[in-house]
């Protein structure tokens, strides 16, 4: 039964992307109609599955050898992203219906949306790290495949190329994981590896950890890596919605939260884990305060709550950065697909030509603001309660490791949220018209697809005792409190990082409200302004290495004669090398 | 005795080719040059075959390879054909449009 549930999770998008290509683009309705069914088939049978957690793995088959067993454990941490994705895979596949009405390609398009969705099933059902690498590759693939739709848009091919770029130095980190897992445990599994990662020696846990966490750096666009994601907005704004704010960029938090119990006792990993959340979410934070593209700032702005969720892990409560993954799933999600209403009815993405549009939409306006909310952290809306709790696991974690400096950041970088997500709704709903834009209600599919991700906004906090009892249940490695929602919200309220993190925002909201009479303030942060839209160098550190890249490739082009002898010497000297590689190591 | 003269046979064939691939540019030679390779490989599964006492194994291998080997030769030279009439030269270094 269980197996059954599992196959079909990552079998009904996978068929289902199949037959969307095989229907051809002439019929597009028929397009339409089969994705739609497909990704709300595989949304119903993951929620099917919600009852049914395991520990131990249910289906699978053996390839023996190294390969290992090819596992599907079913654990509460996968179920739940495997709902993510598949119920928000579901609902922005509802909203591509108005979204992309007319379009050409759909085939392309839905295709590699409902791969995706399979292939992120996978990725977090698996147990075997092999197979999770493959899946984690499909993604990339994915993600690179729809990010360059508009194929005839340089901007989005050169977004895609760095997005799988990126990704795929991230995906090597793992592969370098798997294979020193196998070398030392003779084991792919992951459990097996949790449980045996002690005897490990020292050195080699170290690399493994920090392998890891560059792979989870990469894939969650965190510091030094948070140049691809931005750039992914090229993408249609279902995609962003689905996979660069509600799924895949939350694979890299998925990774760390696995791993975390093998890796937490190597010295400095927790800290560089919690460093790494902390950058990126306070730069992402003030380059989303000066960026002027709509979905740039949502962009940021997943870079920065992908922040607090890998300081969550580094502090340890797994929970905590779970919680705010669910959260921020729901709420980034509604935002982006309320930016795509907003920018499929005007034709732009430029906030600046925005404002006023409020009246216009206000069905539109009304959801985007509850997650605006939610995102900049009011209270009783689902953003506040996973905030919070991840800023009081990192104030216990800041008193325990001598990292109070971190919490500091992270509670200044809640204000700062709170006051770029209220410039841009003020930019983009409220205030004067400022330009002519002509403008057409969102249409009813993409009400469909709203309504519910708003109304969830509210409620998906209070699953916190039911969630947090699943994974505590399901995860043998973990340590995770198992605390009813009321327990929970209770310790919340009472909490001074709470009273603390609300000030902020407070702050936060009282600075965009008196910005004409703190002018001089902004003038004081100008210098910064231009930095951060200068995305901190990071972009121009991107273009020298593509640089450097180039001119070693011109270099070597002196090696392509094109010559077969001198071909035929290449492939014999390689053969030499490896044979003398294998000699030495024979007779080590 | 009859080991010792095969390993030199095998050694001689895979010298013998690999050096013709090295040194020739006329493109029917190169594929005479791959041949010449290849009937050394065939010979060396022949004798580890006979060495690990699976001598079926060895031999079967060596009737595949001779089935792919013949292809390949096929099509190389109905290659050569084609290009000796279409850009009237054999010469693999003047064949090559690589700038360099």
């Amino acid at each position: 039964m269980i197996a059954l549930l599992v196959l079909l999770i990552i079998g009904i998008p996978w068929v289902g992307a199949v037959l969307v290509w095989l229907t051809g683009d002439s019929h597009p309705r028929a397009q339409h109609t089969l994705a739609v069914t497909a990704a709300v088939a595989a949304g119903l049978v993951s929620l099917a599955l919600l009852p049914y957690t395991a520990s131990k793995a249910v289906v699978g088959f053996s390839l023996g050898g190294v390969f290992g067993d090819f596992y599907f454990a079913p654990d509460g941490l996968g179920v739940f992203l495997a709902v993510v994705a598949t119920v928000i895979g579901s609902l922005a596949v509802i909203f591509s219906v108005d979204y992309m009405r007319g379009e050409a390609q759909l085939g392309r398009y839905y295709g590699l949306v409902l791969f995706f969705i399979g292939a992120m099933v996978g990725l977090v059902l698996t147990s075997n790290l092999l197979l999770l690498f493959v899946f984690w590759e499909i993604t990339a693939l994915c993600s690179y495949g729809l990010i360059s739709f508009y194929n005839d848009d340089p901007k989005a091919v050169a977004g895609g190329m760095k997005a799988l770029i990126i990704t795929q130095l991230g995906g090597v980190g793992l592969l370098v994981g798997a294979i020193l897992s196998y070398s030392y445990l003779h084991t792919l599994d992951i459990n097996v590896f949790l449980a045996n990662a002690h005897t490990l020696p020292a050195d080699v846990l170290a690399m493994l950890a920090f392998g890891l966490l560059i792979a989870a750096a990469a894939k969650s666009a965190q510091f030094p890596f948070q140049t691809w994601l931005p750039d992914a907005m090229e993408a249609p704004t279902p995609i962003s919605a689905l996979i660069h704010a509600a799924t895949m960029v939350n694979a890299g938090v998925y990774l760390l939260a696995r791993f975390y119990p093998a890796f937490e006792n190597v010295p400095y990993w927790r800290v560089a884990v919690m460093a790494v959340g902390v950058v990126s979410a306070l730069m992402a934070g003030l380059m989303a305060l000066v960026a002027n593209d709509l979905k740039r700032v949502l962009a940021y702005s997943t870079v920065s709550q992908l922040g607090y969720m890998v300081y969550a892990v580094g502090a340890g409560g797994i929970f905590a950065s779970q919680f705010h993954l669910l959260s921020h799933s729901v709420f980034k999600a509604l935002l982006f697909l309320a930016a795509g209403a907003v920018i499929h009815s005007v034709g732009t993405r430029d906030m600046r030509l925005m404002g006023g549009l409020g009246k216009k939409m206000p069905l539109v306006r009304a959801v985007f603001v509850i997650g605006a909310l939610a995102l900049a952290g009011i209270p009783i809306l689902n953003g506040f309660w996973s905030k919070e709790l991840v800023l009081e696991v990192g104030l216990e974690a800041g008193i325990e490791t001598g990292t109070l400096w971190m919490w500091a950041v992270m509670l200044f970088t809640a204000g700062l949220t709170a006051l770029y997500t209220f410039r841009c709704v003020w930019l983009v709903f409220y205030g004067e018209p400022r330009s002519e834009l002509h403008v057409h209600p969102a249409g009813t599919a993409m009400k469909i697809a709203l309504i519910p991700l708003a109304a969830a906004t509210f409620v998906t906090w209070l699953l916190a005792g039911r969630f947090g009892k699943m994974l505590a249940d399901s995860l043998p490695f973990h340590k995770i409190d198992n605390i009813a929602t009321n327990t929970l919200a209770v310790t919340i309220l009472t909490s001074p990082a709470t009273w603390a993190a609300l000030a902020a925002v407070g702050l936060g909201l009282i600075i965009w409200w008196q910005r004409a009479q703190l002018t001089f303030f902004s003038e004081m942060l100008a210098g910064v302004g231009h930095v951060a839209q200068a995305s901190f160098g990071f972009e121009a550190i991107n273009r020298w290495i593509v640089r450097q890249m180039q001119g070693v490739a011109e270099d070597l082009r002196g090696l392509h004669t094109g010559n077969l002898n001198w071909n035929i010497f290449g492939i014999a000297a390689g053969l030499v090398v490896v044979l003398l590689a294998l000699a030495l190591g024979a007779t080590r | 005795m009859i080991g010792t003269v095969a390993l030199i046979a095998i050694l001689g064939l895979l010298g013998i080719g690999l050096y013709a691939l090295l040194i020739m540019r006329n493109m029917i030679k190169v594929v005479v040059a791959l041949q010449i390779m290849v009937k050394g490989a065939m010979l060396a599964m022949v004798m580890a075959g006979q060495v690990a006492g699976k001598a079926a194994i060895g031999e079967s291998m060596a009737l595949t390879v001779i089935v792919a080997d013949t292809i390949v030769a096929v099509v190389a030279l109905a290659l050569a054909v084609q290009v000796r009439r279409r850009f009237g030269t054999l010469d693999i270094k003047a064949l090559s449009t690589l700038r360099r």
